[in-house]
């Protein structure tokens, strides 16, 4: 199985839809990995540290069913595997409790989810550039 | 003690019921109940049964009985006596007739204290009282009203006992007296409509007229009889219920400066208090016997119960008016919801439930009126008034002017108030008013004049000379306020405070729900604006993404999909101004001291950084620290800046000039530009929602931001307003609290 670049969980079917044309658009050949919820994000999870997997880059939807955005980046902290895996929340929330909340609880970034197939491309190619190429050291 | 002398120092304690005299036309033997020896006898018993006074006391009642033999008659005093102490009472045996000298006399006994007290009047006998009273009772109670009765009354009894002058005198409730019905011979003046001062007739003389019924006079030009002891005796005989009781030197005088020779008197008492009485006077001496006495006093009995009777009839009929408007003005505050309409548009308003010309209502800072009243200035100095001296729920007087001199103004429409307190601490109040009625109170001599000066400086009260009728003319009062009439204003200030605070229970719940409703509004519109966002990203985003990766689109398809994009944008747009605006109404307000020197500085930098806004000058002068929520705070300026700069943007010299001040317990900003204007007509809806000028529409903007920057102000307990002239400018101020 080949590790992926960008680990994301996501409810809603038609933004994992877009992000997966956005991220072939920013480089055709990353691997981005969509789960819908926070169990299975779990499961994936553990099953990386198994296999020994480390994806480069985890984005993480606020509000999902079940487990939320805030629940998971819990977990993943203390998984010590992940631990220099930079870990980003994505929501279409810009609400500055959200916000303050998920630093607080470790998120590497918070980012208000772009709206629109031009401003994620954007986006994801800043993404990109900051944790895939400047620094690709710390990983 | 000499008893013909009283002056100021006694006048009220004089004894009248202890004289120590008699009045001489008869004579008076008292026998000590026990030993049945006579103790006390007025000189004057040899004119009638020739022996002396002074012989007779210590003597047996037996030697009395044999002193009064004549002819056949054996007097059996002693067995009468037994008789009335076995029975505890005289009534049966008064009068006793009996035949002195050959002459006809009434003995008539009472008790007093240990004695019998024996007393000797001529009988006269010359008319058939009983069927005479008989008719005049049923010509008496013929009257409807209660004034024709005693007018009936007055000439019954003139026609019965033949006295000169007979009037119908009523106790007034301060204790003086009018003449309100009155027969008397033609050639005499009337003293009918008379007042007289209460002192005419004094406390103690009216206590007797309440325990003996009648009272005869018969004739003030005689000298009185002493009544004698025995030598070993102190103490005078109290002559409370005697016929013959001597009358105080006082009225002897009163009298005689009336001319009046003779008077006679027989008590009107209903439940228990003295009414008024039955006066006759004659101008000769005139006795009327016993007999004719009892008989009177039957009219006058009968006359009382009817005036009891007919007066509680005609009282009753005025409660049951005010009675039946009160009743209804309660329907109509059941009905109409609208308490002040209730009150005053209905067939029946406020003012009917007391007799009053006038009534206004103060309620919620406002003044509701009907009838007379006086000047909106007037009632609001009254109201002062009372709110500061009303100490009573209800309040009542009919001189107004004499406790609250400002109202001498107002004296024509409300010499009268009737005042009933809805809440003190409001000012609020109900006040009925009363005219001012000039009357003309005629009394029988100039009442403030009952004192003469004897010539060794001493005052002497003595009865006024003159009984010429003094008028007075009574200023600055109004018909008086009667118990019914309180009574009914008490009764619906009852009702009017339950429909108040029913009100006010029934307004703070819903202001619970409006405030709740309003918290839920908040919510929705979050959580709303939040879950729009969403597909409307999606919109977005596939259209774009078609855009972008469909190669076979042409111009047409491109243009169309672009114009789904630019929808999508706008509505975009619109949402994040509504999350902005609820999330004022959600946040927590976290006060502090803010530095509004470094926020103005950066809104300026954020506001002139906007595409075209470069060229607005933004002056910022004085910044004094403000207590508010530092985001919240931002966003008010932040908009109301950035509204100045984008509307002056097409100004000649544009310039905006941002500056605060204290001003007292408030800072106020100020933020002035030389834009667009905005047209007054619209003063209003500046800070509605969604509300945008008619001079705004070329530029960008939602109508949300100066509702955001109410909400905020609100939320602040401040205020905010502006100034405003068309294409000159505008100058909007917020008033923060210290």
């Amino acid at each position: 199985m080949i590790s992926p670049d960008i680990f994301y969980v996501e409810d809603d079917q038609d933004f994992a839809f877009i992000m997966q044309y956005a991220v072939k658009e920013v480089k055709d050949d990353l691997v981005v990995r969509i789960v819908e919820d926070g169990t299975e994000a779990m499961r994936m999870l553990d099953s990386y540290v198994e296999t020994q997997q480390k994806p480069k880059l985890i984005l993480l939807d606020l509000n999902l069913p079940g487990l939320s955005g805030i629940d998971l980046l819990k977990k993943i902290k203390e998984i010590p595997y992940f631990k220099y895996v930079p870990v980003i929340l994505f929501s279409t929330s810009d609400d500055p409790i959200d916000v303050k909340r998920s630093l607080e609880f470790g998120a590497n970034a918070y980012l208000t989810k772009p709206d629109g197939y031009t401003n994620l491309i954007t986006c994801i190619q800043s993404l990109y550039d900051f944790w895939f190429n400047q620094n690709r050291s710390i990983n | 003690m000499n008893t013909n002398q009283v002056d100021l120092t006694n006048c009220d304690k004089e004894p009248i019921h202890i004289p120590g005299r008699i009045q001489s036309h008869g004579f008076l033997i008292a026998i000590d109940i026990d030993t049945l020896l006579i103790k006390y006898v007025s000189l004057n018993t040899f004119k009638f049964i020739e022996v002396e006074a002074a012989d007779l006391l210590d003597k047996s009642i037996l030697f009395l009985e044999e002193q009064m033999i004549f002819k056949d008659d054996k007097v059996q005093l002693k067995s009468l006596l037994i008789l009335g102490s076995q029975k505890d009472s005289y009534e049966g045996i008064n009068p006793y007739y009996l035949n002195i000298k050959g002459q006809p006399f009434y003995l008539i006994i009472s008790k007093s204290g240990a004695y019998h007290v024996l007393e000797f009047e001529p009988a006269i006998l010359d008319f058939d009282i009983q069927g005479t009273v008989g008719r005049s009772i049923s010509g008496i109670l013929a009257g409807r009203r209660l004034i024709s009765m005693m007018e009936n009354t007055a000439d019954e009894i003139k026609k019965i006992i033949g006295y000169d002058r007979v009037m119908v005198y009523k106790f007034h409730d301060d204790g003086h007296g009018e003449v309100i019905a009155e027969a008397k011979n033609e050639d005499l003046e009337p003293f009918y409509g008379l007042h007289y001062p209460a002192s005419d007739i004094p406390k103690q003389a009216r206590a007797l007229y309440l325990l003996n019924y009648t009272r005869i006079i018969a004739d003030v030009n005689t000298n009185d009889s002493a009544v004698i002891t025995t030598s070993d005796n102190f103490s005078a005989l109290d002559l409370t219920h005697s016929v013959l009781r001597a009358v105080s030197p006082i009225h002897i005088q009163y009298l005689k400066n009336m001319g009046v020779d003779s008077s006679f008197s027989i008590s009107l008492i209903t439940n228990g208090k003295l009414w008024g009485l039955i006066a006759c006077h004659n101008y000769t001496p005139k006795f009327i016997d016993y007999k004719a006495r009892e008989s009177t006093k039957l009219i006058g009995q009968i006359l009382s119960s009817a005036l009891e009777y007919r007066q509680e009839e005609e009282d009753d009929e005025k409660v049951k008016l005010l009675l039946a408007h009160a009743e209804e003005l309660q329907q109509s505050l059941v009905a109409d919801q609208d308490f002040i309409s209730a009150l005053t548009t209905h067939r029946v308003t406020i003012k009917d439930v007391t007799h009053s010309t006038g009534v206004v209502i103060c309620f919620e800072g406002r003044l509701y009126t009907l009838g007379q009243v006086p000047a909106e200035e007037e009632i609001k100095m009254l109201v002062a008034w009372l709110t500061t001296t009303m100490e009573d729920s209800v309040y009542h007087t009919s001189q107004l002017p004499e406790v609250f001199s400002p109202a001498k103004n107002f004296k024509s429409t409300a010499s009268g108030i009737l005042a009933a307190m809805l809440s003190k601490d409001l000012g609020e109040f109900v006040i009925w008013f009363k005219p001012e009625q000039i009357t003309t109170v005629h009394w029988a001599g100039n009442p403030e004049k009952p004192m003469t000066e004897t010539p060794d400086g001493h005052m002497d009260l003595s009865p006024r000379n003159s009984f010429e009728s003094w008028a007075q003319i009574v200023e600055n009062t109004s018909a008086s306020w009667t118990r019914e009439e309180i009574a009914s204003v008490i009764k619906i200030r009852h009702k009017l405070l339950d429909v108040i605070n029913k009100k006010a229970n029934e307004i703070r719940a819903l202001n619970e729900r409006l405030k709740l409703a309003y918290e839920e509004l908040d919510t929705f519109s979050y959580t709303i604006s939040h879950d729009l966002r969403t597909p409307l990203t999606s919109i977005k985003s596939y259209t774009e993404l078609v855009l972008a990766t469909n190669k076979s689109l042409d111009e047409q398809g491109k243009m169309l999909l672009n114009r789904v994009l630019a929808g999508a944008n706008k509505m975009a747009f619109l949402i994040n101004e509504i999350l902005k605006l609820a999330r004022v109404g959600r946040s927590d307000l976290k006060a502090e001291q803010l530095d509004m020197g470094s926020i103005l500085e950066e809104i300026k930098t954020d506001a002139l950084n906007v595409d075209g806004a470069r060229h607005v000058t933004v002056k910022i002068g004085a910044t004094p620290s403000i207590l508010g929520d530092p985001t919240l705070i931002t966003q008010i300026f932040a908009n109301l800046i950035g509204n100045a700069v984008k509307y002056s943007v097409s100004a000649i010299d544009p310039m905006v000039v941002v500056s605060g001040e204290d001003g007292g317990d408030e800072v106020i900003y100020t933020i002035k530009d030389n834009g667009i204007g905005i047209d007054l007509n619209y003063h209003d809806k500046v800070f509605e929602l969604f509300k945008r000028m008619d001079n705004a529409k070329g530029y960008q903007g939602t109508g949300v931001g100066l509702a955001i920057v109410k909400r905020i102000v609100e939320k602040h307990n401040a205020r905010i307003w502006f100034e405003s002239e068309l294409k000159v400018g505008t100058v909007f101020y917020v008033a923060f609290r210290k």
